[in-house]
């Protein structure tokens, strides 16, 4: 383990030119990940820009109807948030369905972003892996995959994005607000992650040095409709084998609109846009979700020891729009 | 007499544990401790071609770096089950080469933890690579040798055959597995060596086995067991982990004499994973033949599972048939095959709780294919003896088990068609299953002092590992004595107390209570008192200090008499969401026969303990091993999956029978393991009613209800 300095931002603008300056600085905030990785010597960084006391706690609605999350807001404080609570229930649920409460208590919004993969391979290392060093190969293709991603995945890589609460986000449509030296910008949550493609050592879009100071929440009429089903090993502090996050505005006897994403499947929050075009103007009835559930895993290409995962993401699929079709809750 | 046995007592520990004051073994402060960070093969075959610590030895802190090269000097043990024992017949760094993944090629030792972990992620190996044998599907199996004499082999009336087809209405013959299960008790293994001038050790280490330990570090280091003390007043956890001394452990008590430092080594979560021991997986074939009423004519049981190529241990499956069910006919048969794996060892009911699973789905489905009720299968079929020992079982309550569990749970409302319960869109499935456990005892002392404060001392060097020894001891003593259980102090866990015997077997309250209660009796007799005021009143009257008397306990000839066992049945309802594979269990109900309970609090307790573990081993616990280096890919608490509070559900557990006084003078059998017995077999048994479907295969993860 590289020693390390460790700093206390005392501005957003001071964490970003530290980060930028140097680009071996990482962020952090509430450590429930990047201290795990530390002590099994995953991330060597040259110092932790400690950004935990920076004013990004707030959740306030903005003068267009969204509702601004700041980047540190806990995500114990996001998924109780009365506003969150009415108006994106599967938010609050998809939160809740992640890690356990003392998790919870620290974990800040701008972290679950940045968790990693929770691939066996790439977290000892023991075993090479290209997430962690380029070009040293992929011991997951061939060896222990069932927990592995079926969509989207390259040869290089086949790790599977962790967050709960960002596929629900993917079903929002919610904006990540980042800031660096060159100033803030807005990324649509869908772009925020990336595919593995040749460089699964990079999760993200982000640039060197920059931050996310915020997640923006778009006004969604129908989120009444949201759905957030998680399958996994037990019932509760385990990673999604898949999930689903779905919400639907039905019009008359006509889907209007249709919101269909899956975690625990991609290397990033996997929104179902081909299943979600299908559904449109499509009555909202059983038939119709089997389709889309099939649309949606139409490229699926699974490993040695998860081809389950197609199958019991295209149930998830069905499940989830059909309780979005009674009107949300529970599935 | 008799106030307090069979109460429900708050364990005499439990404060201390809740607050913090409890010291577990790695806990101990001493000046000048120093930290070795174990070094582990990355490899599961090959050897060490070289080995470079240079660099680990030049980083700032570190103290000494020790591999195969340089290993602290180590005398081999006598490793019999007797007088010492370890658990991995190959020293630590005894030579270069590599067994299984996960294997320990070195320590380093340096002034903070920290430093000596950083040390040792730079140590450069370069191995020499062989293919690997991790796949136990493939391996080859031989019949297994006998580990505590008896053969692993065993026929009895006719298998010439083995077709029973001609008499028989029934036969059932299925192939169940199970997958392997790490060790993961809550405290990590862990210790602390203490060597003064030499010639003297103490170690502070969690251990089952506190004068087993003292004799096996004693031959380990050479010296005689005086001369090692063992502390281990606490365990958070053993399960059959922590008996004997694990490689660790004998590199950490003997790299403390080398460097003259006191030495601390703490196993990581990631090593436990591959080098603390597991409990193998398992293929079980099971073979019963019965008339149209049920009567058994034959039983067929043959078991396979694995060991590692550095010692043997085999999980013996079949120990529970002769037991369980009356047969003219039955041949039973184990088979072991070497993996590149660490050792396997015992791991809560060994041998018992995969046997069970088996054969108790075995009778499931035997049921069905008969329509008759699985309690009237069983109740048809219960043995008055043990088959093999050819002895009846003293107070035996097994039938009562099976009818009271039924009327508690309400299984006379089952409906006998699977699919046939629905709650909503859910499907609703009852299962039971049977329970055993062998019961068990060994020869024991306590040490009884009655001191002129009005309190009572009990001192042994049995141990507590969270069952509640600690308050049962109490309570026996309390009893005896005429004292409130506040007034006695248990002293246990240090090798300076009387022999305590082992906490394995589910035999350390089987053997420690009736010690505890001639002790008592004794210290009464000294006194010339009818209880411990009288003797406390004489204390006053004399000016001493206390009276002392120490008593021992052991198994006599009533175990050619009777064979002795406890027994139970598990009651369980499942609801399963078919479409997203989503199995849930909402009820349980356990009924034991254990003798006498002595308290029932933490009689109850040990028993959810066990139906929870048996949970995780029917719904979630499977450790998978990379195909091609036979590491573990679980690598910590949150991707080896137990059981969280939301998978379990109420547990009622209640209890029959009577004191078994054939057994020992308090009429207790242990009831340690015997929960766990059974568990995976009631719930796949539920299961099947539920949905139809016949799990064979543990665990019931969410891809095997697709």
């Amino acid at each position: 383990m590289k020693n390390f300095t460790y700093v206390r931002a005392n501005s957003i603008e001071d964490a970003v030119s530290r980060a930028t300056s140097d680009r071996q600085a990482m962020f952090i905030a509430g450590g429930t990940n990047l201290v795990d990785r530390l002590k099994v010597f995953l991330d060597e960084p040259s110092q932790l820009v400690d950004v935990s006391r920076l004013e990004m706690k707030q959740i306030e609605r903005t003068n267009t109807g969204s509702l601004k999350i700041g980047a540190l807001v806990t995500n114990t404080a996001l998924a109780n948030h009365i506003e969150v609570r009415r108006n994106y229930p599967l938010l609050s649920r998809a939160v809740l369905a992640g890690a356990s409460q003392q998790i919870r208590n620290m974990a800040t919004v701008g972290g679950n972003l940045m968790q990693r993969t929770r691939c066996p391979y790439y977290y000892d290392t023991a075993f090479p892996c290209n997430k962690r060093q380029q070009n040293t190969g992929c011991p997951a293709t061939t060896g222990m995959n069932r927990t592995h991603a079926i969509l989207g995945a390259s040869e290089s890589c086949v790790a599977t994005n962790p967050s709960d609460m960002s596929v629900a986000l993917a079903a929002i449509d919610a904006v990540v607000e980042v800031e660096g030296v060159q100033g803030k910008r807005e990324i649509p949550l869908i772009d925020f992650h990336r595919l593995p493609g040749n460089n699964p050592e990079r999760d993200t879009n982000l640039e060197p040095g920059e931050l996310i100071t915020a997640v923006i929440l778009p006004p969604l009429s129908f989120s009444q409709s949201g759905v957030y089903l998680k399958l996994r090993d037990r019932a509760s502090y385990a990673f999604a084998l898949v999930s689903v996050a779905t919400a639907l505005e039905v019009a008359g006897d006509k889907i209007k609109t249709a919101r269909v994403a899956l975690g625990g499947v991609a290397h990033k929050p996997w929104r179902a846009m081909e299943a979600e075009e299908f559904l449109i103007g499509k009555a909202a009835n059983k038939s119709n979700f089997e389709q889309a559930a099939e649309i949606a895993l139409q490229d699926a290409q699974p490993l040695a020891h998860n081809g389950f995962k197609v199958e019991l993401s295209k149930r998830a699929i069905r499940r989830a729009l059909a309780v979005s079709a009674q009107g949300g809750g529970l599935a | 007499m008799n106030q307090v046995i069979g109460k429900s007592v708050n364990r005499k520990d439990g404060r201390a544990k809740v607050t913090g004051e409890a010291t577990y073994g790695a806990e101990h402060q001493i000046q000048g401790l120093v930290h070795g960070y174990l070094v582990t093969a990355t490899i599961a075959k090959g050897s060490i071609r070289t080995i470079d610590t240079q660099k680990a030895e030049a980083t700032p802190g570190v103290i000494a770096v020790f591999t195969h090269k340089n290993p602290p000097k180590v005398f081999k043990p006598t490793n019999n089950w007797m007088t010492s024992k370890i658990y991995e017949a190959r020293l630590p760094l005894s030579d270069n080469t590599i067994h299984y993944a996960g294997q320990i090629v070195g320590l380093v030792v340096a002034d903070t933890f920290e430093r000596a972990r950083d040390a040792a992620q730079q140590i450069q190996i370069e191995y020499e690579t062989q293919p690997v044998e991790v796949n136990a599907q493939q391996a080859n199996y031989q019949k297994a040798k006998s580990m505590f004499g008896e053969d692993m082999e065993y026929v009895a009336g006719e298998f010439e055959t083995g077709d029973f087809s001609a008499v028989d209405t029934a036969t059932v013959e299925a192939t169940y597995t199970t997958e392997v299960e790490i060790h993961a008790p809550m405290e990590p293994h862990a210790l602390v060596a203490h060597w003064e001038n030499n010639d003297s050790v103490t170690i502070y280490e969690p251990t089952q086995w506190v004068k087993g330990s003292q004799r096996t570090y004693a031959e380990l280091v050479g010296l005689p067991p005086e001369r090692v003390r063992i502390v281990s007043p606490y365990i958070g956890g053993g399960f059959g982990c922590k008996a004997f001394p694990w490689p660790h452990g004998i590199l950490c008590v003997t790299a403390a004499k080398e460097i003259k430092r006191p030495l601390k080594v703490v196993v990581s979560r990631r090593q436990m994973t591959a080098n603390t021991g597991h409990r193998s997986h398992t293929e079980q074939t099971i073979r019963l033949a019965a008339n149209k009423e049920g009567k058994l004519s034959a039983i067929e049981h043959t078991a396979k599972s694995c060991t590692s190529p550095v010692d043997v241990f085999t999980e013996p499956c079949t120990g529970i048939t002769p037991v369980m069910y009356t047969t003219p006919n039955m041949k039973l048969k184990q088979e072991l095959a070497v993996l590149n794996v660490g050792t396997p060892t015992f791991m809560r009911a060994p041998g018992e709780n995969p046997g069970m699973f088996a054969l108790e789905s075995a009778m499931d489905e035997l049921a069905w294919e008969l329509n008759i009720d699985p309690i009237e299968l069983r109740l048809r079929n219960e043995t008055k003896e043990h088959q093999r020992k050819k002895l009846p079982f003293s107070a035996k309550h097994f039938a009562e088990c099976l009818t009271t569990g039924a009327e508690k749970f309400g299984w006379s409302d089952r409906q006998m068609q699977p699919r046939s319960q629905q709650q909503g869109d859910l499907l609703v499935g009852w299962g039971m299953a049977s329970a055993t456990f062998p019961a068990l005892r060994s020869s024991v002392e306590a040490k009884v002092r009655l001191l002129d404060d009005g309190t009572a001392h009990v001192l042994t060097a049995g141990n507590d590992m969270g069952t509640g020894a600690y308050t049962v001891i109490a309570m026996t003593a309390a009893e005896t004595l005429g004292l409130p259980v506040e007034n006695i102090r248990v002293e246990l866990g240090d090798s300076m107390l009387p022999n305590g015997g082992l906490a394995g077997g589910s035999q350390m309250t089987a053997s420690l209570t009736p010690a505890v209660l001639a002790a008592c009796q004794s210290v009464l007799e000294t006194a010339q008192a009818q209880n411990a005021q009288e003797a406390f009143a004489k204390l006053r009257e004399s000016g001493r200090a206390a009276y002392e008397a120490t008593a021992s306990s052991a198994p006599g000839e009533e175990g050619k008499k009777f064979a002795f066992n406890s027994w139970g049945a598990h009651f369980c309802e499942v609801t399963v969401d078919e479409e997203i594979a989503r199995l849930r269990i909402t009820r349980w109900v356990s009924v034991m026969n254990i003798g006498r309970v002595l308290n029932s609090k933490t009689a109850a307790s040990q028993i959810r303990g066990g139906v929870i573990m048996g949970i995780g081993q029917a719904l979630m616990e499977e450790c998978h091993l990379d195909p091609t280096t036979g590491y573990p890919v679980v690598y910590d608490l949150a991707t080896y999956h137990f059981p969280a509070h939301a998978d379990i559900p109420r547990i009622e557990v209640s209890f029959v029978g009577e004191p078994d006084l054939d057994f020992n003078p308090m009429g207790v059998r242990g009831c340690g393991e015997i929960g766990i017995t059974g568990v995976a077999a009631a719930v796949t048994n539920a299961v099947y009613h539920a949905t139809g479907k016949r799990i064979r295969s543990l665990p019931i993860t969410p891809d095997k209800l697709l």
